[in-house]
């Protein structure tokens, strides 16, 4: 099979903003090929004004407005969108006690097409952080709108949405603008740096990995008098398929695409399972156990759930030839001897750190601030994407109980949500999904 | 002394250098004008001898177009840059050279050139895409939007000139297939009455359509060929006795009038399995649900009315004879492989049902390539590589086999009901009694018989099998969720009904 895509990138942000990788054969070591160390900013350089506009002001849209004002100087919160009116009040009285930045009220828009008039409203960047059921549409718009993008994971729920995040993709490169993911590990050191030892074959050949997000229950609202069924799902998205995309999307995204940055590989098909034992809310699984198989054999398996009272996890880890890693700081030989550790930086006391030196969520917005001013663009939606759609596709086969190939998952016509937004009654399908068959 | 030897011999290498470089600029210059002076439009005009290509040039997209950008011959029809450039129109002009001067133009069969198969070989993706670097362009369609992403997941595999046929010579005729009608335009009010097991005419019911089927009676015969059979492949033995019981069959291919007719009373929903289910459920009815509106052209510009219906799949071959049945009363199906054969052989047992040997028909060799082959007799029956113009043909062109069956051989190939398996006969051949097989009972590609206007007459025998391709023959439909109904890259494989007698 010959489905990677094209001038797919091996790593996110780093390496493009470090001019790429040098690949050459040194021999020593086992090395094979080398990469050049990726000099991180812990600020991003001076330049122009850039105004950004918030989309979907919760508590994660709040967050990232932050870390984009956090990121470097000269950087403004121009523009705040959302369905909801409380939440943007929410989010002004956050950014006016944290930042001391004041949004005007006509630059605040309210309603399902309040995307639209912050797109429109004269910002630089735009942050999508809605549910990502709305993702697709806003993005398209942004770009169509010649607009810089950090967006949050996941970037779609179904296969009609990674393919439309895909087409836009292609066409922000094409425009030469810059797009983060959200993906943060991807900037995070410690994992940039270990992912640089794999790459130079500190492990070998990779043969297999895992990766959990095994964690604690989410939140969930009960529905308050006066809501509509719209205004109440929207208001407990996390709980509810056509919104989040499970938590298999929603959540464990990140560790999925961890393994495919390592491998630089996508699964090509999938064979899952899961259930729902203690959601309150929606209408999603709580736990997943995915068996992701690729085209050379090597297998990946996955694993979620949000169940409180359990043991929880949420790491990778990958086996090669000549030893193990788990991606985020540790290196270890066929004999599980640490024989390679990230060197944080040293705490205040002069003790060993245990944390990278700039937050990943910073770091994230600092290299696209970086990158929109020095203009050395990179577009991270399409990795996401795949990385969105593989999820989807270990969603897919858990539903169903059959196995499910990525091209399957490609070609599917699958589209979750209703086909238009309004407040009042959802017009879909409801119910867990019960996979296989019999009593 | 030695010094003034040193300058002279120092000028002399000077003069060598400037005289080489001078001479290297020029034949430079030279070649550089050569290229330039031959790669104009005009140029290719000059001896191209296709007057209708320039016409269809000029009306196209690429010079017909609201940017007003013109594209000229050897942007398509040469790679864009390099030394493959070089090469490739020394090697087109030695050849165009050759035609001009010992081929007449007017023995050239033009339409088949324009097919897409034909057309790839003389358009070169590199150069579509050293234009075409951004294939995310504002205002692409979300259909293109995803067709180009399934181009993006196999770049190897597909070729631009598969969807985008059109984009280099217009072709009016392909955008409109025109229906050759009927002058009779009575319509059916019911179907066939059958009294006795003789030929009859099934007409259906609430259409002008009305179709032959010929009684085929019981009998036994050997499936399959002799080991010594010329051309003979491993698939068609071991021989074993096979006992039919009677049937009629459809004394021509499925036509388009009557595919037609089909698509136009159940047509455009449901392009997955399940969905075909769901609709069919929903309503809750004997009827069934047809074909969703076909991605290309699958009548591939010949004319309908009569040639036979081509490109549907098995699944929609199967589903006009469910309906069929639900039509006209009477069971409709595929035949089976054995009966496929049977009724073909029509008692005889050679490689075809007519005289002739294989080796003499076949255009395969050296020898043939030069003198051609024996076509006297094989034309009067057989639509086939050497008689065909590359295209289907009307039913009225051929004689028919001795149970009275046309192209049976030729023209296109035919699905039958049966699973492909290559060594069934083995299965057969243990039992004692063979009476109407079935095939394997399970399998991916299904049994397709008879040759097509596309074989060689090694391939025409009555006992060559062949399988269907699916997924290569739905490699270029961008849709998503790909056709149930129709294959994109299949344009020689039809089917011909049976109906049970019993």
């Amino acid at each position: 099979m010959s489905n990677d895509f094209n001038r797919r990138q091996f790593i996110g942000v780093g390496a493009v903003a470090a001019a790429g990788l040098m690949v050459g054969c040194s021999g020593k070591g086992g090395k094979t090929r080398t990469m050049e160390s990726i000099k991180f900013l812990d600020q991003a350089p001076d330049g122009r004004e850039l105004k950004a506009g918030l989309i979907g002001c919760g508590g994660r849209g709040t967050g990232a407005a932050i870390n984009f004002l956090d990121a470097g100087s000269n950087l403004k919160i121009h523009a705040l969108g959302d369905v909801f009116q409380d939440r943007i009040d929410d989010c002004s009285k956050r950014l006016g006690e944290n930042k001391q930045v004041t949004v005007p009220k006509e630059n605040c828009f309210v309603g399902f097409d309040a995307f639209e008039k912050v797109i429109d409203s004269g910002v630089d960047v735009i942050i999508l952080a809605t549910p990502p059921h709305f993702r697709p549409e806003h993005f398209a718009a942004a770009i169509e709108a010649r607009k810089h993008v950090f967006m949050e994971k996941p970037v779609a729920v179904d296969p009609v949405g990674a393919r439309s995040i895909i087409a836009s993709s292609k066409k922000a490169e094409a425009l030469g603008l810059v797009v983060g993911t959200g993906t943060q590990r991807r900037h995070q050191r410690d994992y940039v740096a270990t992912f640089k030892e794999v790459y130079e074959g500190s492990i070998g050949e990779i043969v297999s990995a895992n990766c959990y997000w095994n964690g604690s229950q989410l939140w969930y609202r009960t529905h308050k008098k006066g809501w509509s069924e719209m205004q109440y799902m929207i208001r407990d998205w996390v709980n509810w398929q056509w919104l989040s995309g499970d938590h298999i999307v929603e959540q464990h995204v990140h560790n999925i695409d961890v393994i495919n940055w390592f491998t630089d590989k996508h699964p090509t098909k999938a064979v899952g399972f899961g259930s729902r034992q203690r959601r309150i809310t929606g209408d999603q699984f709580d736990n997943f156990s995915i068996d992701f198989g690729y085209d050379n054999g090597m297998h990946v398996h996955s694993m979620c759930r949000q169940i409180d009272g359990c043991v929880n996890n949420v790491s990778e880890f990958i086996m090669g030839t000549e030893g193990s890693s788990n991606c985020r700081n540790e290196i270890y030989d066929n004999k599980n001897n640490v024989v390679w550790k990230y060197k944080y930086p040293q705490k205040e006391d002069g003790s060993e750190g245990d944390g990278v030196k700039v937050s990943p969520y910073v770091q994230e917005h600092i290299d696209l601030v970086k990158a929109i001013r020095e203009n050395k663009p990179y577009v991270e939606a399409e990795n996401t994407a795949i990385s969105t759609m593989c999820a989807i596709m270990g969603r897919m086969s858990s539903y169903t109980g059959k196995e499910v190939t990525w091209d399957e998952v490609m070609n599917s016509d699958l589209r979750l949500g209703p086909d238009k937004y309004a407040f009042g009654k959802v017009d879909i399908p409801k119910g867990v999904p019960v996979p296989g068959e019999g009593k | 002394m030695r010094k003034q030897q040193n300058t002279k011999k120092q000028r002399k290498l000077f003069n060598l250098y400037t005289a080489s470089f001078v001479l290297g600029m020029f034949f430079f210059l030279l070649i550089n004008y050569g290229i330039k002076s031959t790669s104009t439009n005009e140029f290719c005009e000059s001896c191209h001898v296709h007057p209708q290509a320039i016409q269809s040039w000029k009306q196209g997209p690429h010079v017909y177009n609201p940017s007003g950008v013109k594209v000229n011959c050897v942007d398509c029809h040469l790679p864009p840059s390099g030394v493959e450039r070089f090469t490739a129109k020394v090697s087109t002009g030695l050849r165009d050279a050759y035609g001009y001067i010992f081929k007449d133009s007017s023995d050239f069969n033009w339409e088949e050139k324009s097919l897409r198969e034909s057309a790839a070989y003389h358009v070169y993706k590199s150069a579509c895409l050293s234009c075409h670097q951004n294939l995310f362009p504002p205002e692409l369609s979300k259909k293109g939007e995803d067709a180009h992403i399934y181009y993006d997941q196999k770049p190897d595999k597909l070729r631009c000139i598969n969807c985008h046929l059109e984009t280099g010579h217009y072709h009016e005729k392909r955008e409109n297939d025109i229906e050759e009608r009927k002058l009779n335009i009575e319509i059916y009010t019911s179907a066939a009455t059958v009294d006795s097991f003789t030929n009859f005419t099934e007409t259906i019911p609430g259409s002008t359509v009305d179709f032959k089927m010929i009684a085929i009676p019981q009998g036994t015969f050997k499936i399959g060929s002799p080991v010594n059979e010329e051309f003979r492949n491993s698939d068609e033995g071991p021989q074993v006795e096979v006992t039919i019981n009677k049937f009629w069959m459809g004394q021509v291919e499925v036509t388009w009038n009557e595919y037609s007719a089909f698509i136009k009373e159940t047509g455009k929903e449901g392009r997955t399995e399940d969905q075909v289910k769901i609709i069919e459920k929903e309503n809750n009815i004997d009827a069934i649900t047809g074909p969703t509106p076909f991605y290309g052209n699958p009548g591939q510009g010949w004319g309908k009315g009569k040639r036979p219906a081509i490109t549907m799949t098995h699944y929609g071959a199967e589903k006009y004879c469910d309906w069929l049945t639900i039509k006209t009363g009477k069971k409709y199906r595929l035949p089976t492989e054995a009966e496929w054969e049977y009724a073909c052989r029509a008692n005889t047992e050679g490689a075809y049902f007519f005289e002739g040997k294989p080796s003499d028909y076949s255009a395969i060799g050296f020898w043939k390539s030069i003198f051609g082959a024996d076509t006297s007799v094989i034309s009067r029956y057989v639509i086939y590589e050497q008689n065909s113009l590359s295209k289907t043909a009307l039913p009225e062109l051929v004689i028919a086999n001795p149970f009275g069956l046309k192209n049976m051989l030729g023209n296109v190939r035919e699905f039958c009901a049966d699973y492909y398996s290559e060594d069934i006969y083995k299965t057969y051949s243990k039992e004692t009694q063979i009476i109407d097989p079935t095939g394997p009972a399970s399998g991916k590609e299904f049994v397709v018989r008879g040759g097509s206007f596309k074989s060689d007459a090694s391939e025409v025998r009555i006992a060559a099998r062949g399988q269907s391709s699916h997924d290569a023959w739905l490699l270029t439909d961008p849709q998503i969720p790909k056709s149930i109904w129709w294959y994109s890259d299949c344009n020689d494989v039809g089917f011909r009904v049976v109906c049970e007698a019993n």
